[in-house]
């Protein structure tokens, strides 16, 4: 057979008495289907070789933008459904493997890694927390309060005028670094507390306006684990803090629960 | 309905999508600069996927500003037809 398998995710066997959900694959045609190896079962659909030949996914991907958004919709719809039914393992977007063969040898290769993961999400959900920021307001607090700034200014209105003059031209990139550190501080304080009803709490790379969309910065951009029973209180902080700070210039912005992408590794 | 249920049913866009499915091998540098490493791809070539990316946020941003070649070519026919231009200035030295 030469078609190619196209992998979603893994569950742990046990959990596969379960009966999938009914979902058209990748191709829109070839169901999903279970592909048991021992303890670990992978969840995985048939692909023509030749309609989805390595030129034709990049040929798709390059220069048609409305198949690469559909499909990125699919992945991401699949492996949703199947973490709300099972303990997932996700894959990432595209991982394909050349036959049958190919995967259980991955797969065996990864045993016992693998159950770890099965062992560490089971009752667990993975959440994201985005933080933004009005710049402008919080420069403008930062200005106002900050004791750096309160001391350079003082030492600046003592200095002759002559020089106060340069030393003004400074105070703008000091302020700029002020505000930097203030932000940080001021997340990863937010993290430290949400950190401590989650298992893990990690960041993640900051998104720039241009990826974003937003007016408002991206201030900082995590990610958690937390049991499920923690998820409320979790949520309700969150709340809280978008509450309390969102008239000095903060916006939360939470999302989950994710297939844990984050916090399972299959390489 | 809870907060959490507000949250669940709430719309994720593409970006977010994205975040997550490649996320593990998708780095940012600076806005819009994509890059991957170490992603398990067996069958894929790692440069499609870097492309994708990249051309699909300049996609998402539609007429924002965004760093393509036709906009590049567009400001350097601007700037070598202003190269060649007589410096209207020059007179007045």
């Amino acid at each position: 057979m030469g078609d190619l398998l196209y992998l979603y995710g893994l569950i742990p066997t046990h959990e596969a008495t379960h009966p999938l959900p009914s979902i058209k694959g990748f191709d829109g045609e070839h169901e999903i289907f279970m592909l048991p190896k021992d303890d670990v079962t992978a969840i995985v659909c048939h692909l023509d070789h030749t309609a989805y030949s390595e030129e034709t996914i990049s040929d798709k991907i390059n220069n048609d933008m409305e198949w690469l958004q559909e499909k990125a919709f699919h992945h991401h719809e699949t492996v949703q459904k199947l973490a709300k039914q099972y303990t997932t393992v996700p894959l990432k977007f595209c991982t394909l493997y050349k036959n049958e063969e190919s995967l259980r040898e991955t797969v065996e290769k990864n045993m016992v890694k693998l159950k770890e993961t099965f062992d560490l999400l089971d009752g667990n959900e993975e959440w994201n927390l985005k933080i933004y920021c009005d710049d402008e307001q919080i420069k403008q607090q930062v200005s106002e309060s900050n004791p750096v700034i309160k001391a350079k200014r003082e030492e600046i209105s003592a200095l002759p005028r002559g020089r106060q003059f340069f030393e003004k031209k400074k105070m703008d990139e000091l302020i700029n670094q002020e505000l930097e550190d203030e932000k940080n501080r001021f997340c990863e304080d937010i993290h430290e507390k949400l950190k401590s009803v989650s298992l893990f709490g990690s960041i993640k790379k900051t998104w720039g306006k241009d990826v974003t969309g937003r007016k408002e910065k991206m201030a900082w951009n995590s990610v958690f684990l937390l049991p499920t029973s923690n998820v409320e209180q979790f949520l309700g902080n969150v709340e809280q803090y978008d509450g309390d700070f969102q008239e000095i210039g903060w916006k939360f912005e939470v999302s989950g629960p994710w297939p844990p992408y984050h916090f399972s590794s299959f390489s | 309905m809870t907060v959490r249920e507000t949250i669940e049913n709430k719309d994720i866009a593409l970006i977010d999508i994205l975040d997550v499915i490649l996320d593990k091998g998708v780095a940012i540098k600076g806005d819009l600069i994509i890059s991957i490493a170490g992603v398990d791809l067996v069958y894929l070539d790692l440069r499609v996927l870097i492309s994708s990316v990249e051309t699909l946020v300049q996609h998402k941003q539609g007429t924002r500003n965004t760093i393509n070649s036709e906009q590049f070519d567009r400001d350097r026919e601007a700037l070598d037809y202003a190269a060649t231009q007589p410096d209207e200035w020059s007179h007045q030295r």
